[in-house]
Order: structure tokens, then C-alpha cells, then sequence
């Protein structure tokens, strides 16, 4: 029997602020006169939702915002209702969809133990047995009497954590809580939940927006559209479709967005533009193949000892390469008016995905910037990959080997021939 | 009903807790802590024994200020006790919105804090009637019955009431009003047997006299008031006829309050 059974969960939410006492009033005497009644517009947040989910899964939820993940999980933590559908939960319930929820700033760390426990439904027999490994896990010996309203933020968190984790639950609810603490503290929490998903065989629902975490701990990944259940399946196969919606939206958003740039004033960077190895111009890239990206500038005063600069970027700017023209491209002087750079790029190793150009310019004998611009060009990566390099933004140009394993192949991949060793 | 009980047997640990919390947040950084919580009926019962003294009311054999502050506890825990529990759901909204468990918790929280506070009005009861050198007789015994009906009486319009306030913030609002003039309709400034006395013994108010006798009994904190003055200070067992209009109502109101508050509590995540 599934430990979790959603049937046609539907949620509707009224828009609009709520009726003043004297439209209920007038409502009501609509409905007694058997008169229409004045309806507000209706929002369903969940639309038709159907899954099981069978004991020890690990099932993550992912989604753009407003997709229905926080109310589907608060439905599963039964703290809000269905408008129209069953759910049906096998098992006690920790949920961790806020840390912290019941912690009170007046009370000290320990009585907030205790307190929170109380509300998680952990029985006070049990917080005594455990309250030195929850003090422990927190790292807050030192301010554990001290009230919690001289903590900061980070020890407010670390608190509540370690609270919820200590409940023993059937089914743990995670919303979004591993974005929190310093990264010695998250991961700690990561090494706390990977030993309860994968030693203590518990059922888990994870939400969270951080696709590569959820690949990592999850086992099923269920991708939530508009409240409704786009995909539910391997976490491979949906977190990949999840990125390819997403880069095609954040494409379609940034080619109305306005790059941001700084300059002098002295330079005007007019176009960026792609030409493949055919000299076509393109908007796409192809992984593997050779490009060239060519600038096109508008010099507005004559300027000396000219150097140009590019890097990609991923589209949450995560500086991926840069190229400099320093020891390349020796430019004196620079007469007004227009002109055309261009950079030839050998093979490009970025994997498929949307990335993003930066570019800039130094001038002078101080190398001071004249112009500097980030996501200046949002591009496309195409292409076939081979599957060993699967994961990451580059590809990396290596080959495996073995000396003494017998009946070992090695592969050319390239040639796709395969040689005796 | 039975699984209502079946809950605050189930959540008794938590209902503890967040009652314990209740107190220690509110007096925590007070020096005079908790004493503070006696304040109140202190000060009424000293505001009514001087105005008294110019007005003049009969409180029989009993020395008026101790009568009044008999009167007094029960009606300020009441009192407390249903404001505090129909604001208890609103003022959890934080909880509410996070984590489940049966919302009659707030309600029940809001009176376990507030029996704290009526024990120690006790102590100050018990101080005076060592001064008056009254001594408690065999029908003290009722005194855990009568606040249990007050608990009773208190819970049936917080549930009601909290319920309603989630979604018409109005009901914080005119409750304390409401609760203020229903104070001059219970016998706490006057005892009861003066309302007695006009109205069944001098017919006041002519053929009416019964039936606003009946009426101002409806009010259950008129029986409960004038029996925990006779178990406590008189020596004598609850008058009855003055508990039970008092009680019919109460019992035929609770289930629906109740119920109206299992039926909203769906809702409350979604409203508060």
C-alpha cells in the first residue's frame, strides 16, 4: 500500500481580498432569495494532481515559482485542505517546511527545544534522551541558555534544524531548508538527510530549486507546471527536461532585457555577432565546432594601448572562461569612427546549455576600463555529446586506461572504431 | 465531542507546553513576574469596595470586599480566559500556517494559561479569608466542578468566537465591549441575592419579575459566580436553580460552537 496517495488533488484559491462582513451579509441574503450570487475569480493552484508515492522513496518536486509545490506540500502536512480530491498519508509527518517556525525569541535555545519539540509532536521523554545530540548537532553549546532573540539569523536556523531532524517521522517534508546556515553547517544538514534518505529508509518529499541537489538525493522527480503535473518520473530525464524549459524561457526573457554596461563614454560597443567555421552568421553554437565572435565597436576619440577582453558566463553569472587580448593583439593607437574585432575560438568546449557573454576594454598606460559589460549576448550551445561528459559546462579532453585489467577495450571515440589492447 | 477529548488527552504535553510558554514570555522580563497576573482582580476589588462606599450595596454578613473578590475570580477567568481563546488562533498564525495539529489546542492553551493565574489568585483569596478568619467548609469540595464549568462556558465562545475572528477581525474587537457590559450583568460589583431580593421577593418589575429573574440566570456566570461565593465563603452547596437556565444554555450552544470551529479550521491556513 502507498505510504502517500494524492487522488485528483485540486486547490482553488479566491483572488481578491477577502468580503467585508457586510458583502457576506448581502451574500447570504442572495442566497436565501435564491438570487445569483456575486462569486470572485477563482485561482487553482493545484489542478488534478495524482501520484502515489510508495514507502522509502525519495521524491523531489520541482518547479518555476508558483507552480503548486509549497501547497502540494501543504497539503501532504495536512495543514491546508483540498478543495475538491483526497489525500491519503500513511504515517507520521515531519515537516520542515519552515525550520524555525515555533521558535519563540524570548525563550533561551533550550527551552525552545524543548518547546518546539512539543509542537513537532516529539514526546518529552524522547527531547531528554536526545537533547544533547540536538545541542550537539547545532553547535550552540556555548548559547544554548542564552535567549534566542540575542542569536543571529544563522543560530536561529541551525536551532531549528536540528530540532526538526531529530523527530523520528515516517515521512519528512523539505522545503527549501538546505539554503540555509554557513556552508560547514549545510553541509552537515546535506550528510543528515543523505543518512536518513539512504540508512534509515525514510520516505522523503523535497522541494527544492536547487535541480542539481535534487538530482543528487532524490529517486523520482515529480516537475509541476501551472498546478499541474508536467512529468513524474527518472530524476534524470525530468530534471533535464526541467533545464530545457528553463533555458528557453530565460532566453526568451533576456532577449527583451537590457544588458547592463558601463563606459566612458569614450567607446560604444554597437554589435556582437557569431560567425561559424563556414562564415555564416548564427545564433546558435555548436559544442565541439570553431566559432569566432566579433565585436563591433564605435570609437568616438582616438585612443592608445588598446586592450580588449571576453569570458562567458553562465545566465546566473558563474564566470566560466576569460580571454584577453594582452599578448595577442598590440593596438597603439584606435582612430574614431567604427571597426570590427574579432575573436577566433578553436573547438569550443562549452556544453550544450545557455550562456552568456561578458566584454570589456582597457585603455591607457594604466590599463584603466573604458567599457565593461556583462550579459551582453545571450547564446545557445548545440550539439551531440558523448555521454562521458555528461555533466558540468566543459568538456574535458582525457582518456581512461587500464594496465592490468585483462579484457579491457579501449574506445576511440572519435573514430569509433574499437582497437585490442 | 469524544474525539475532541480523545485530542486534549493526545496533545495534553503540547498544550502544556505552549501554556508554559505563554507564561514565561509574558512575565519573564517583569521583577514582579507572575504576581502581575493577580493585579487585576486586586485592583477591581479595591475600585469596588470604595465605591461601595458611597453607594451603598448589601453584601449580608459577608464582609463586602472578600464577597466581591469571591466574585471576582471566577469572572476574571472567565473573562481572560475567552478573550486570550479567541484571540489564540489569530495570534498563532505563524504556527498555523506551518505545522498541523488540532487547532482547538490554541483555545484550550489560552485557558490552561490562565488556570496559572486563577491558582494564584487563590492564594490571595485564601490570605484574606485568614483574615477575615473564615474558615472553608466540607462544600469547598465543588470548587474544582464550578471552574470546570467556567472552562466550559469560556470554551464555548472562544471556539465560536476564534473561528469567527479568522476571518472577521471585528470579533477582537467588540468582544472586550461585550464582555464588559456582560460584567454589569453578572453579580460581581452587587451578589446576587440583591437581583434575588428585587425581583422575587419585591417584584419589581411586576408580572416580569420571573421572567427577567429567568433571563439574568441565562447569564451562566450568574450561577457560577453565586455558587462559588457559597462553597467558598457561605458555607453552603450551589443554588441550582440559578445554575441551570445558566447550564441549558451552555449545553445546547457548545456543540454548535464546536462544530463551527472543526468546520472553519480547514480554512484557517488558508485565510489567516
Amino acid at each position: 500500500m502507498p505510504i502517500i496517495e494524492v487522488n485528483y488533488l485540486t486547490k482553488e484559491y479566491q483572488l481578491g481580498h477577502l468580503t467585508s462582513l457586510k458583502e457576506t451579509a448581502l451574500n447570504t441574503l442572495r442566497r436565501l432569495t435564491f438570487r445569483p450570487v456575486q462569486k470572485r475569480e477563482q485561482f487553482k493552484a493545484l489542478d488534478n494532481i495524482n501520484f502515489h508515492i510508495e514507502e522509502g522513496e525519495v521524491v523531489g518536486i520541482i518547479g518555476h515559482n508558483g507552480a503548486g509545490k509549497s501547497t502540494l506540500l501543504k497539503h501532504l502536512a495536512n495543514i491546508s485542505k483540498p478543495t475538491k480530491g483526497e489525500v491519503i498519508v500513511r504515517g507520521s509527518v515531519a515537516p520542515l517546511i519552515e525550520v524555525g517556525a515555533g521558535v519563540n525569541p524570548e525563550l533561551t535555545g533550550r527551552e525552545n527545544i524543548f518547546l518546539n519539540a512539543a509542537i513537532l509532536g516529539i514526546p518529552k521523554k524522547i527531547v531528554r534522551q536526545k537533547l544533547d545530540e540536538i545541542i550537539d548537532f547545532s553547535n550552540l553549546e556555548q548559547f544554548i541558555d542564552t535567549p534566542v532573540k540575542r542569536y543571529s539569523s544563522g543560530m536561529t536556523v541551525k536551532l531549528g534544524f536540528s530540532i526538526a531532524t531529530s523527530m523520528d517521522a515516517d515521512i519528512l517534508i523539505i522545503d527549501e531548508v538546505l539554503a540555509v546556515g554557513d556552508l560547514a553547517f549545510q553541509r552537515k544538514c546535506f550528510d543528515r538527510m543523505e543518512d536518513m534518505i539512504k540508512r534509515q529508509g525514510k520516505t522523503v518529499l523535497l522541494v527544492s530549486h536547487n535541480i542539481r541537489q535534487v538530482q543528487r538525493l532524490c529517486s523520482r522527480v515529480i516537475l509541476l507546471d501551472h498546478g499541474q503535473i508536467d512529468t513524474d518520473g527518472e530524476p534524470k530525464t525530468v530534471c533535464d527536461m526541467f533545464y530545457e524549459k528553463n533555458d528557453r524561457e530565460i532566453k526568451t526573457n533576456i532577449d527583451h532585457a537590457q544588458s547592463s554596461a558601463i563606459g566612458s563614454g569614450e567607446i560604444e560597443l554597437v554589435d556582437i555577432h557569431f560567425l561559424d567555421q563556414l562564415g555564416h552568421r548564427v545564433n546558435c553554437l555548436t559544442y565541439d565546432q570553431n566559432c569566432s565572435i566579433h565585436f563591433r565597436i564605435h570609437v568616438l576619440q582616438e585612443l592608445e594601448n588598446v586592450t580588449f577582453g571576453f569570458g562567458f558566463h553562465t545566465t546566473d553569472f558563474l564566470y566560466l572562461t576569460t580571454h584577453n587580448s594582452e599578448e595577442q593583439l598590440s593596438i597603439s593607437t584606435i582612430p574614431p569612427g567604427n571597426h570590427e574585432i574579432s575573436c577566433q575560438v578553436n573547438r569550443l568546449p562549452l556544453l550544450p546549455g545557455i550562456y552568456s557573454i561578458r566584454f570589456g576594454i582597457t585603455a591607457g598606460q594604466a590599463a584603466g576600463t573604458i567599457f565593461y559589460g556583462e550579459s551582453l549576448k545571450h547564446f545557445q550551445v548545440i550539439g551531440k555529446i558523448p555521454i562521458t561528459i555528461r555533466d558540468g559546462f566543459f568538456a574535458l579532453d582525457a582518456n581512461w586506461c587500464s594496465d592490468n585489467i585483462k579484457d579491457c577495450q579501449m574506445i576511440d571515440f572519435n573514430s569509433k572504431e574499437t582497437q585490442k589492447l | 465531542m469524544a474525539s475532541s477529548t480523545k485530542n486534549i488527552f493526545q496533545y495534553r504535553e503540547l498544550i502544556a507546553a505552549l501554556a508554559w510558554k505563554n507564561i514565561v514570555i509574558r512575565y519573564k522580563q517583569a521583577y514582579l513576574g507572575i504576581l502581575w497576573a493577580v493585579l487585576k482582580p486586586l485592583m477591581l476589588m479595591m475600585i469596588f469596595t470604595l465605591v461601595r462606599s458611597f453607594v451603598g450595596i448589601e453584601s449580608g454578613d459577608v464582609p463586602y470586599p472578600i464577597l466581591t473578590f469571591a466574585a471576582l475570580l471566577p469572572w476574571v477567568f472567565f473573562q481572560e480566559s475567552a478573550s486570550e481563546g479567541v484571540n489564540s488562533v489569530t495570534s498563532n498564525a505563524a504556527l498555523i500556517k506551518k505545522i498541523y495539529f488540532p487547532r482547538e489546542v490554541f483555545p484550550l492553551t489560552a485557558m490552561a494559561t490562565k488556570l496559572v493565574e486563577l491558582a494564584i489568585s487563590f492564594v490571595i483569596l485564601a490570605g484574606m479569608m485568614v483574615y477575615y478568619k473564615m474558615m472553608p467548609t466540607i462544600y469547598a469540595f465543588w470548587v474544582p466542578a464550578i471552574v470546570f464549568y467556567t472552562m466550559i462556558v469560556a470554551l464555548t465562545i472562544s471556539f465560536f468566537g476564534a473561528a469567527l475572528n479568522v476571518y472577521y477581525r471585528d470579533v477582537s474587537q467588540a468582544l472586550p465591549v461585550a464582555l464588559s457590559l456582560l460584567m454589569y450583568g453578572s453579580p460581581v460589583i452587587y451578589p446576587l441575592s440583591l437581583v434575588h431580593k428585587k425581583l422575587i421577593v419585591e417584584q419589581a418589575a411586576g408580572e416580569w419579575s420571573e421572567r427577567l429573574y429567568t433571563l439574568y440566570t441565562l447569564n451562566p456566570m450568574a450561577g457560577i459566580i453565586d455558587a462559588f461565593q457559597n462553597v467558598m465563603l457561605k458555607g453552603l452547596p450551589p443554588d441550582f436553580d440559578t445554575l441551570y437556565p445558566g447550564a441549558i444554555l451552555t449545553i445546547v450552544i457548545l456543540p454548535f460552537s464546536y462544530w463551527y470551529f472543526k468546520r472553519a479550521e480547514n480554512w484557517f491556513a488558508d485565510v489567516i
